[in-house]
């Protein structure tokens, strides 16, 4: 089966930091990926490099076998890539509505073109249908401004944006920071349902529990570079964790 | 759960926390007030003069809201409001052009000024506040050694631009100039983009947050240049208005507005840090602090002492905001 997403030897510095040296993975279709690691092992460039935010210097990256250039946060999008990205993907001052199809507006009179009118009510509609699926358990009017929300609801609410747009891969960069105990829960029921529905995934943690409820298979960094990966099945918390922090910590408790 | 945590608040209550609803109140009692305190206020006099001011930081303050909200500053739109008439002037009066060319070459340096602003911001990620602050002086210095430090000759010869920006009509004793048709149709247009169009989501969503605009696929970059060129355009569109009007030209006309239409629109209730713009609010900001600067008079107040209440006003409504806003329940 072709992988959805498919990165090849990426490579990206920032001056005299080498934050990525020729890392590649892929992504199969309906598969839930954990992109572990330290910090500063090169997660966010990665991830950032595959949602159009920074450019890679060099490698390549395919979606569906074809291989795209990702230059902007446009671009991927438009390649099916939706990138759900820490504390700061959703305008806090704007309405549920107008967050969910910020970027994206639907219009009337599209000639107009950035002036053209928002089509209020199809974005009122298709947000009422998003907040009814999303589960969040108070009933929630899509005028409501992001900002009286909570954490969780946020992050639903971002990761609803995602799958309404129907992408081929979605990208979740820490999505359970920062949330409390039922509200994480609810994050990571929304994996599997979107699992589920056949979207691909690829997850940001620390939480190594996490991975092991979620995820199919783990991709662990290192200093900018992909240094293991494996099945989740079979694995456990202390042997992942060894390979996020090249010591042997099995070898350590044991002794 | 109890429900009492998260009642919505009735509907009134909730309007009035709107601040540019609280804003319009603050309004209506301080014209009430004012009627009452002094009967020359609404002669037709004193209002044809409000009215005959009111559009020329008016018009700055509609692109100054849109600005404010995608996040950025302005100060140089005072210096621009009085450089570009006087280069106006000089070509026109110099022989070299007529009127309506000059305008036109008065407008593109305008937007000139706007595009360097904007590059600057956008593109070297140096703070609007401190480039804003440099092409200030720099414009402020160009309009004074254009001009050798001088009022420029007064302008005297009638052509349609200049009626068009500063003719004046007269209904029932009340003199009505041209002016304000065109802040009441650009009012109408920077409304209708702020609110209803795709632009306007898009300037609230970069002052909201400009990482998550970013990631959505937002030209913030051009959205905020765009923004830049269109305010020094309307200070330039307002300074000409204000030339024409009285006929004349001066280096230092413009100074401090670039404050004073920064107060004009916070005082209307949109965020100085960006997110949250309303252009009610801003136009009621017009209104309030033109009032105030006439009524004060009017009553009495001794002229060297009115610049205390207006800042002191301007002061009790930022407290009136705070106060709102802390009771909206966020924190």
């Amino acid at each position: 089966m072709t992988p959805v997403l498919e990165v090849e030897n990426l490579s990206k510095s920032f001056g005299n930091v080498q934050a990525l040296r020729s890392a590649s993975l892929s992504v199969a279709p309906g598969e839930v990926v954990a992109l572990l690691g330290d910090n500063g092992a090169g997660k966010s460039t990665l991830i950032k490099c595959i949602s159009g935010v920074h450019r890679p210097d060099a490698g390549l990256i395919r979606i569906d076998g074809r291989t795209v250039a990702i230059r902007t946060p446009r671009e991927a999008i438009d390649a099916g890539i939706e990138t759900i990205h820490q504390d700061s993907s959703l305008a806090a001052d704007l309405s549920i509505a107008r967050n969910l199809f910020l970027g994206r507006e639907p219009t009337r009179l599209s000639w107009l073109g950035a002036l053209a009118p928002m089509d209020r009510g199809a974005m009122q509609a298709s947000a009422r249908t998003l907040l009814a699926r999303v589960g969040i358990r108070r009933a929630l009017a899509p005028a409501t401004p992001v900002s009286a929300l909570s954490g969780g609801e946020r992050q639903s609410i971002a990761i609803s944006r995602a799958m309404q747009f129907a992408a081929r891969l979605i990208i979740l960069d820490e999505p359970t920071n920062n949330l409390g105990v039922e509200e994480t829960r609810g994050v990571l029921r929304f994996i599997r349902e979107m699992r589920e529905g056949g979207h691909s995934l690829l997850v940001i943690t620390h939480n190594v529990h996490h991975v092991l409820a979620v995820a199919d298979r783990f991709v662990v960094m290192r200093r900018g570079e992909v240094v293991a990966e494996g099945a989740v099945a079979g694995s456990d918390v202390l042997g992942i964790e060894s390979l996020i922090m090249g010591v042997d910590l099995k070898a350590g408790a044991e002794a | 759960m109890t429900a009492t945590a998260s009642r919505a608040p009735s509907p009134p209550v909730a309007l009035l926390r709107r601040p540019q609803i609280a804003s319009l109140v603050i309004l209506l009692l301080v014209l009430v007030g004012f009627g009452l305190a002094s009967p020359t206020f609404y002669s037709p006099r004193n209002v044809g003069n409000m009215l005959a001011f009111m559009p020329e930081l008016g018009l700055i303050a509609l692109g100054m809201c849109l600005l404010l909200t995608a996040g950025e500053f302005d100060l140089s739109v005072g210096a621009v409001f009085g450089f570009v008439p006087c280069v106006v002037f000089i070509l026109a009066q110099g022989g070299t052009m007529g009127i309506g060319a000059a305008i036109l070459v008065g407008t593109a340096l305008a937007l000139a000024i706007g595009l360097v602003n904007g590059l600057l911001v956008v593109k070297i990620g140096i703070s609007s506040f401190l480039v804003t602050l440099a092409t200030m002086l720099m414009v402020r210095g160009a309009a004074l050694y254009v001009t050798q430090g001088f009022p420029l000759d007064s302008w005297r010869a009638p052509s349609t631009v200049v009626t068009l920006l500063a003719g004046s009509f007269e209904i029932g004793g009340l003199r009505v100039y041209a002016s304000l048709i065109w802040f009441a149709a650009l009012t109408l247009l920077a409304a209708y983009i702020l609110n209803l169009s795709k632009l306007g989501n898009w300037i609230s969503a970069i002052g909201s947050n400009r990482a998550a605009a970013v990631a959505r696929g937002v030209p913030v970059d051009a959205v905020k240049i765009g923004l830049f060129m269109a305010v020094s355009a309307l200070a330039a569109l307002a300074g000409l208005i204000s030339a024409f009007r009285i006929s004349n030209a001066s280096p230092v006309a413009g100074t401090n507005y670039e404050l004073e239409v920064i107060a004009m629109v916070v005082v209307g209730g949109t965020a100085l840090t960006g997110g949250y713009g309303t252009i009610l609010g801003t136009i009621v900001g017009v209104m309030l602090l033109r009032a105030i600067r006439n009524g004060i008079i009017m009553i009495g107040v001794p002229g060297l002492a009115y610049t205390i209440f207006v800042g002191g006003i301007i002061l009790v409504m930022l407290i009136v905001h705070a106060a709102l806003r802390r009771a909206g329940g966020q924190g």
